[in-house]
């Protein structure tokens, strides 16, 4: 059966225009998917977007298929049929006119050519933040190399080989274990070594005898599992040394941007489980790979791994069910933080090698923030109130110290990820990344320094600030000329009915020559993601009983965090009454706690402490929520009473230099 | 034919005191209240509702305008008589099972009010059971169901399917609304309508019952 089907495979690429399907009584057609020059086997009526999805070839798609988005663009090079009425909403005429259809409504009904992506291909990175900082302290490797040298008399004695080394060691591995694996190479290896080896070891078990030089090569991977992104570090556990960083992609990302949506396509599709799982998992070896590469070293080589992601993220990577997440009341299957053999999981490690996985609290406060908790010390001491936003799809934001310390994840949407802004993107190359007006001109700097394709979170926020600095955005929202913004300014305003969009690249300079503008609807899409994040903080504040001016410190963690500037974050109210000098980006702070932990027991337990006491506030619920978040929709409400006026002003050079 | 454009005009600024002060300077005139209500207070609505449509007005601005209708109403409100003003129909309202999100949900009932129809709000994860309940109690023209996750839609067909199975679909309307929800998706699980937003959520329910 194979051979024939590849066989028909082969013919039919000769000539895309002989009617395949007729000969197949089961009715299927040729998809093929330029540049790569795939061929893809379809059954007639699927749509473009199934046949993409079952092929693993890349689309974005934000809203699941359902023909909201309009991000899943194909180039149909074959004969067209009319667009759908969702089409002719969400492309515009000439795209029509070009062939650009979305995959998700158009049906492969007989063999079609199509394009997918961007026809030159440029050097297509994305800007995932790998760095954090944190000094070490209390180092205690989670897992210890130890050299040992069995003594002669030991060796004639009528011990076992575990027993021997078992003696060397006492008193605390006295109850010292070894698995099967470690035994079965024990005698081997003892021998070879001549009774002098680094014992590698975790907690009260042996994993492995090495030769006496492998003490120094003491290595250890950290993973931080975001839904869009993933990162991977290769750590010394000598002196805590980030030796190598790898990122790239999640591929699930095809199965939906959002936790949502992804709970979503699981629940809608049985048996995916496993598939998703070993996804991320193909994903989390191939950057070890990377990493392994980089610093010439061997699976064999790596013990332990740390991993930290949202509740969701972290099912996946167990295999676990995350389903019920997905609704009230948002059930996870475990929060604690768990230690597994990481073979199970499917990591290509030492054989011998555990997997930690950071604790959670709850479906939506995830072993990440614990991280980035762990990350910004506010655990640590009782004498400052520290107040951090880990910003991405879900805004969540913890608050106190050791005393009380408690967290909310505000629904803001994936506006700061640039999903539900019409021309916005995640922070990949192409992306606008900030904003800012010089002599009353509007300068903008894109991501890979291209020609821009979109708007990403940061450069979103930031051009909001300017244009509120300028007049054009008034308090309340509302795009509209302004009499004090520069000529500049006003001419990028374009009237449609009453209603203004602001252009921020024109068409020739932008990357699809398709202009790049903001529309009204955009500044709401910001407003009601700011508005969530700004009435959590509120929340969290009146739950704690202070005020802002009692925070002592801000940190802001994750892309957006880092690359927007704290001033237009303060000027668009997204920090209610905070000082801007009092916030620090923590940089990819759910990495920096996961190398705390791998650097060091007492991280673990901290980490593990930290997720019992966190308390955890249900906004959904509440009406004094859904009251600060109406009163901070306006940007208004932003300005900060307390706060010297000069601290707040932009500068001429506007929001994002520093 | 009075004027009631600057009544009109103060509650689209959601100005309060000039709002309540219109409403008296026509009511001393001698206005007929019904006139009022309809040509004043829900014309005004309907213009917000508008705006709100097309962004050029948000979330705080119509609520404060939703307030000072709700002001003025104070004023009237003793002065009719009992059948003297109807509503436009009643309208049974609320955010599906399994979802919390009711703040969309809120601005829908609110815009409903002001445009003089008679809510009546289950709050949030509500189950199908309770719907049906509530439609056999209170007897709606309307059932209103928002969701505001991907995953709690299917609660709005399981409503639906529970509706019919009480026998009570043919006797309501239903109406649906909420982020992830499309009119496509209202045709396939037999809603009779979709709003997109607040202020359509007026202009629709209107549409549903037959209304100007």
């Amino acid at each position: 059966m194979k051979d024939s089907s590849e066989q028909q495979h082969v013919k039919k690429k000769r000539s895309i225009a002989a009617p395949a399907s007729r000969k197949y009584k089961t009715r299927y057609v040729w998809l093929n998917v330029l540049p790569d020059d795939l061929w893809l086997k379809v059954r007639q009526g699927d749509t473009i977007r199934d046949a993409l999805k079952k092929a693993d070839v890349e689309l974005e798609d934000e809203c699941g298929g359902l023909g909201k988005c309009g991000k899943c663009k194909v180039k149909i090079l074959s004969a067209v049929g009319p667009p759908s009425k969702q089409e002719m909403e969400l492309l515009d005429e000439e795209e029509l006119k070009q062939g650009v259809r979305l995959a998700c409504r158009t049906k492969v009904t007989k063999d079609l050519v199509i394009q997918i992506g961007e026809t030159d291909a440029t050097t297509d990175y994305y800007q995932i933040l790998k760095t954090g900082h944190r000094p070490l302290l209390h180092p205690n490797p989670l897992i210890s190399k130890r050299l040992i040298t069995l003594p002669p008399e030991l060796q004639h004695e009528g011990l076992s080989d575990l027993d021997r080394i078992k003696l060397v060691m006492v008193p605390e591995y006295q109850s010292m274990k070894a698995s099967l694996h470690c035994l079965r190479h024990l005698p081997d290896m003892l021998r070879k070594t001549e009774f002098s080896g680094a014992a590698v070891l975790h907690d009260s078990e042996l994993l492995a005898w090495q030769f006496w030089d492998e003490v120094n090569c003491h290595y250890g991977l950290v993973f931080d599992i975001g839904t869009s992104t993933l990162v991977g570090k290769l750590i010394s556990l000598i002196d805590g040394v980030e030796v190598a960083v790898v990122s790239c992609l999640n591929s699930q990302i095809k199965y939906g941007t959002n936790v949502i949506s992804r709970l979503q396509y699981l629940r809608q599709h049985a048996h995916t489980l496993d598939y998703l799982h070993n996804l991320l998992v193909r994903d989390l070896n191939r950057i070890t790979g990377r990493l392994l590469k980089a610093a010439d070293l061997e699976p064999d080589d790596i013990f332990v791994a740390v991993a930290a992601g949202n509740t969701t993220m972290q099912h996946f990577l167990l295999n676990l069910d995350p389903s019920a997440i997905a609704e009230a009341p948002f059930t996870p299957v475990f929060t604690d933080g768990l230690v597994v053999k990481a073979a199970e999981v499917g990591l290509t490690l030492h054989p011998e090698a555990v997997l930690y996985v950071m604790p959670t609290r709850s479906g939506y406060i995830g072993g990440d923030l614990i991280s980035v908790i762990l990350a910004s010390g506010a655990f640590e001491q009782e004498d400052e109130i520290v107040l951090g936003l880990d910003l991405g799809t879900n805004g969540e934001v913890f608050l106190g110290n050791r005393r009380r310390l408690m967290t909310c994840s505000a629904a803001a949407g994936p506006a700061f990820e640039g999903a539900t802004i019409s021309r916005g993107m995640i922070a990949r190359a192409g992306a606008i990344e900030s904003v800012r007006v010089e002599n009353g001109t509007l300068q903008y700097q894109v991501i890979g320094n291209i020609s821009p394709k979109g708007i990403c979170g940061s450069g979103l926020v930031e051009l909001v600030a300017v244009l509120l600095q300028a007049g054009i955005v008034t308090p309340e929202g509302l795009i509209h000329p302004s009499d004090t913004a520069s000529g500049e300014l006003n001419a990028r305003l374009i009237d449609r009915s009453g209603v203004y969009d602001f252009l921020v690249a024109s068409a020739e300079e932008s990357y699809d020559h398709r202009p790049i503008c903001l529309t009204q609807k955009d500044v709401r899409e910001l407003q009601l993601a700011k508005g969530a994040i700004a009435a959590g903080i509120r929340t969290l504040m009146d739950e704690m009983g202070i005020g802002p001016q009692d925070v002592q410190r801000v940190y802001l963690a994750g892309a957006l965090g880092n690359y927007v500037s704290p001033r237009s974050a303060a000027r668009i109210g997204l920090l209610p009454g905070l000082n801007p000098e009092s916030i620090t980006s923590l940089g990819n702070a759910a990495s920096t706690g996961a190398s705390m932990v791998l650097l060091s027991k007492y991280y673990w337990q901290m980490a593990n402490d930290l997720a019992d006491f966190l308390e955890h506030i249900e906004l959904s619920s509440r009406v004094d929520f859904n009251e600060y978040f109406v009163e901070h929709l306006d940007f208004s409400a932003s300005q900060p009473d307390w706060i010297p006026q000069e601290q707040l002003t932009l500068t001429e050079h506007g929001a994002s230099v520093e | 034919m009075r004027d009631f454009h600057l009544l009109a005009q103060a509650v689209m600024n959601g100005d309060i005191k000039a709002a309540v002060a219109q409403t008296q300077a026509a009511l001393d005139a001698g206005a007929d209240v019904q006139e009022l209500i309809d040509r004043g207070l829900i014309a005004a609505m309907d213009e917000v509702g508008e705006k709100f449509s097309k962004g050029l007005l948000f979330v705080p601005q119509m609520l404060r305008a939703a307030k000072t209708m709700q002001e003025c109403m104070k004023l009237l409100q003793p002065l009719i008589k009992e059948g003297e003003v109807t509503s436009k129909g009643k309208v049974l309202i609320g955010t599906v099972k399994g979802d919390l999100h009711d703040i969309g949900k809120n601005l829908v009932s609110m815009m409903l009010e002001g445009a003089g129809f008679a809510i009546t709000d289950l709050g949030v994860d509500v189950h199908p059971d309770k719907f049906v309940q509530k439609t056999q109690e209170i007897e709606p023209d309307i059932v209103a169901m928002s969701a505001l996750l991907s995953t709690t839609m299917p609660a709005m067909p399981a409503t639906i399917e529970a509706l019919t199975r009480a026998g009570l679909r043919d006797r309501v309307k239903v109406m649906i609304g909420g982020a992830p929800v499309t009119m496509k998706y209202a045709q396939e699980i037999n809603a009779d309508s979709y709003a997109p937003d607040a202020g359509s959520a007026v202009t629709e329910a209107k549409k549903l019952l037959g209304i100007d």
